[in-house]
């Protein structure tokens, strides 16, 4: 039975492509309808008993951001508390904090895999798995993946930044079009993949146009994997992360992951813990490439909802 | 995979199908098409294939009088005072007035760079004289958002297209498009600067065999492929490599580290093309030399010796190219045969 409604799904398939293109006759519209209805036919019998490869379910990326065990609040700019503490004891606040997820995979351990689509354009509507996540914005924190092939999952890879390939497709719409708020360079062209503002008093920064006073800046971006750019640093990484246990996803369930991002990972992960009094002003590539290679390190799953 | 396949099947099936098929293909063959601008982008059959995603932004006719009249308008910049054009123009292959050695844009700021010739873009693989920017669609949002240039920021212009009384609907006519967005700003200024194709110098002529080089000219090719063509390299004269041509001890401009952070980089710049060189004075990436006569000069007499200067501008204890007056001179007539007189003289690139 099922074959079958492939085999008609075909057939549709090829009657119906060269027939957009030119004119139809009468005897085509009813050979397509034909065809149509005997495939609606087979697969309304088949509705009751969802089986993997006809079911399709939603699930929910949750990601919650962190410093240590304290959730992020963020603060305006003039704010004077500084609720957060790094490795070097230095208090800081936070004013903005983000990163984009791109080209999310799902896999199983039975050979269960589905990729979120990907796509690219100039039109805001043709920009797909793509998203800018910000601590400002909780909708932004919620990823709802859609169509994905029933079955047990286990793992979830993502990519954090936008990688060489996006980046060289030209200008792109929605969350990649700056004047939409996306993060992009200008002078090295391409995207931020992580970026933190905020204030810390042990910061030197002297206030100016673009930044308060006791100013901290990590803007970590850099993507360059290009032939005749062996010495460029590229940021972007793919994170694989494990769920502590299985979920199950099909079209009457609504599972979610939630995933933790803890900055102070990302801040102290390295050899050398962040200075403040030092490090406040991240703009480029080289200097972010400390902070880049603890992100992976930064993200997990804390725990799923079946 | 097999879609002809299944196109021939499904045509073999229907017939009336196939011969509205063939009868539109006929009508299309034969029809003549009437004397138009070519707006569409054609690379030269000498030049390597372009690198610009053309599947994304095929030139079109709207798009590309579009991406002029942007060009042309100082709604650009912040105070509406400067355009693409007050620093790229025409007669000088889309290179900067002498005057402005280095760019100088809004509220009189300078710039630290001289103004590039625009040409023949869409065979580069990395613009800016450090090659930050990989992709031409966003090489002008550097000028539109540098202070230094034009001062704004990129979602006050996007505000400002989208209020004005002709753009939005250029815009839909162009990209069908119900908003001006910064993507379809870039594609229009990409059209339009992708159409700048440069190849119909004496030197391409020369090439083509439909006109001859003077014996100076030619004697200037031979001593340019000798000396200059390891690093202007090829039909557009540069290999897109990063060099240090010898200008300082210690430049003051990382270049290309500014973008690698490899001190192996320091002071390197992109090799320019030298299309239509005989019109981009100054020259080099800080414009320090007012004529061919002094890059000239430079190369024989003027190179310094730094830790990351070029192997082939060292020989030993000899620096630079030597050469006699007589060989510049006809390595300088060389250059000029690369100028384009029909490309800078285009009505198709002209502010309507
Ligand atoms: C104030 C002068 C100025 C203005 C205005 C200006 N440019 Fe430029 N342009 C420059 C300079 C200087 C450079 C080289 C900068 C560098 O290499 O760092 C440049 C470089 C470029 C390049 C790279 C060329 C190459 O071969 O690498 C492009 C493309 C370009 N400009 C397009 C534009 C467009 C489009 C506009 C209008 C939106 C514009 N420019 C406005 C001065 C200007
Ligand atoms: C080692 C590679 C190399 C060689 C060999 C070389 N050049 Fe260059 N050339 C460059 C680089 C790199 C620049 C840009 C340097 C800068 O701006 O800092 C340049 C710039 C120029 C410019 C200025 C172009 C402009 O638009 O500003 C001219 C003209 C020029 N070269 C001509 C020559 C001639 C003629 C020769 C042979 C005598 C030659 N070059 C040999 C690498 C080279």
């Amino acid at each position: 039975m099922q074959s079958l409604t492939a085999l008609l799904g075909l057939l549709n398939l090829i009657f119906f492509k060269p027939y957009n293109a030119i004119k139809m006759n009468h005897l085509n519209k009813i050979s397509i309808l034909f065809f149509l209805l005997l495939n609606l036919f087979f697969t309304a019998c088949e509705k009751d008993n969802p089986t993997p490869g006809e079911d399709f379910g939603t699930f929910d990326l949750i990601f919650d951001n962190r410093v240590g065990d304290q959730a992020v609040s963020l603060v305006n700019a003039d704010a004077t508390e500084f609720p957060y503490t790094n490795n070097m004891g230095q208090s800081f606040n936070l004013t903005l904090l983000g990163y984009y997820i791109s080209k999310i995979e799902l896999a199983g351990p039975n050979g269960e895999y589905f990729a979120d689509e990907i796509s690219t354009g100039a039109d805001a509507a043709q920009v797909k798995g793509f998203y800018h996540v910000l601590e400002s914005d909780p909708n932004s924190q919620n990823i709802r993946l859609d169509r994905i092939p029933a079955g047990k999952y286990d793992q979830v890879t993502f990519t954090l930044g936008i990688d060489a390939e996006t980046v060289q497709e030209g200008a792109t719409g929605g969350v990649l079009d700056p004047a939409e708020g996306a993060w992009l360079w200008n002078w090295d062209a391409g995207y931020i993949a992580f970026g933190i503002e905020g204030r810390s008093p042990a910061s030197p920064r002297e206030a100016d146009q673009f930044n308060p006073e006791n100013g901290v800046q990590i803007h970590i971006g850099g993507w360059k994997d290009i032939a005749g750019n062996a010495n460029m640093v590229n940021n972007v990484k793919r994170i694989t992360l494990d769920f502590p246990s299985a979920v199950n996803i099909e079209s009457r369930l609504s599972p979610n992951a939630h995933l933790e991002m803890d900055l102070l990972k990302v801040l102290d992960g390295h050899a050398n813990n962040v200075d403040f009094s030092t490090t406040y002003a991240v703009h480029a590539p080289a200097k972010g490439k400390v902070f880049a290679d603890n992100l992976a390190a930064a993200f997990s799953v804390d725990h799923v909802h079946q | 995979m097999h879609f002809s396949n299944l196109y021939s099947f499904s045509n073999s099936l229907f017939g009336i199908g196939l011969l509205a098929l063939l009868l539109s293909s006929c009508t299309r063959e034969k029809g003549i098409a009437p004397v138009a601008v070519a707006y569409e982008f054609a690379a030269p059959a000498e030049f390597p294939d372009p690198i610009y995603t053309f599947k994304n932004n095929p030139i079109t006719k709207e798009g590309f009088l579009l991406g002029k009249r942007l060009f042309f308008d100082p709604i650009l910049s912040a105070d509406h005072t400067i355009s693409c054009a007050s620093c790229h123009i025409q007669s000088l292959a889309f290179a900067d007035v002498p005057l402005h050695g280095v760019s100088v844009g809004v509220n009189g700021l300078s710039g630290t760079r001289n103004a590039p010739a625009l040409a023949n873009l869409a065979f580069k693989p990395e613009f800016f004289w450090d090659g930050g920017v990989t992709h031409l669609d966003f090489a002008p949002l550097n000028a539109i958002e540098s202070e230094f240039e034009m001062g704004s920021c990129i979602e006050d212009v996007i505000e400002k297209l989208n209020a004005h009384p002709q753009y939005p609907s250029l815009f839909r006519q162009a990209f069908t498009t119900e908003k001006v967005t910064t993507p379809y700003l870039l594609y229009a200024l990409a059209q339009f600067m992708n159409r700048m194709i440069s190849d119909q110098s004496p030197y391409d002529q020369y090439l083509a065999g439909t006109a001859k080089l003077s014996e100076p000219e030619i004697r200037g090719m031979d001593l340019f492929q000798q000396h200059c063509a390891s690093c202007h390299d090829g039909i557009l004269f540069t290999d897109y490599s990063y060099r240090n041509n010898g200008l300082d001890s210690l430049a003051i401009d990382p270049g290309r580290a500014r973008i690698s952070a490899f001190a192996g980089d320091h002071g390197k710049f992109q090799v320019p093309s030298l299309r239509n060189v005989g019109v981009t004075a100054p020259y080099m990436h800080d414009a320090r030399f007012r004529t061919l006569e002094a890059v000239l000069d430079h190369y024989s007499e003027g190179v310094v010796a730094s830790p990351t200067l070029d192997m082939s501008l060292q020989r030993g204890d000899q620096l630079g190219i030597q050469l006699t007056d007589s060989e510049k001179a006809a390595i300088i007539a060389f250059l000029h045969t690369l100028t384009d007189r029909d490309f800078l003289n285009d009505p198709l690139f002209r502010r309507e």
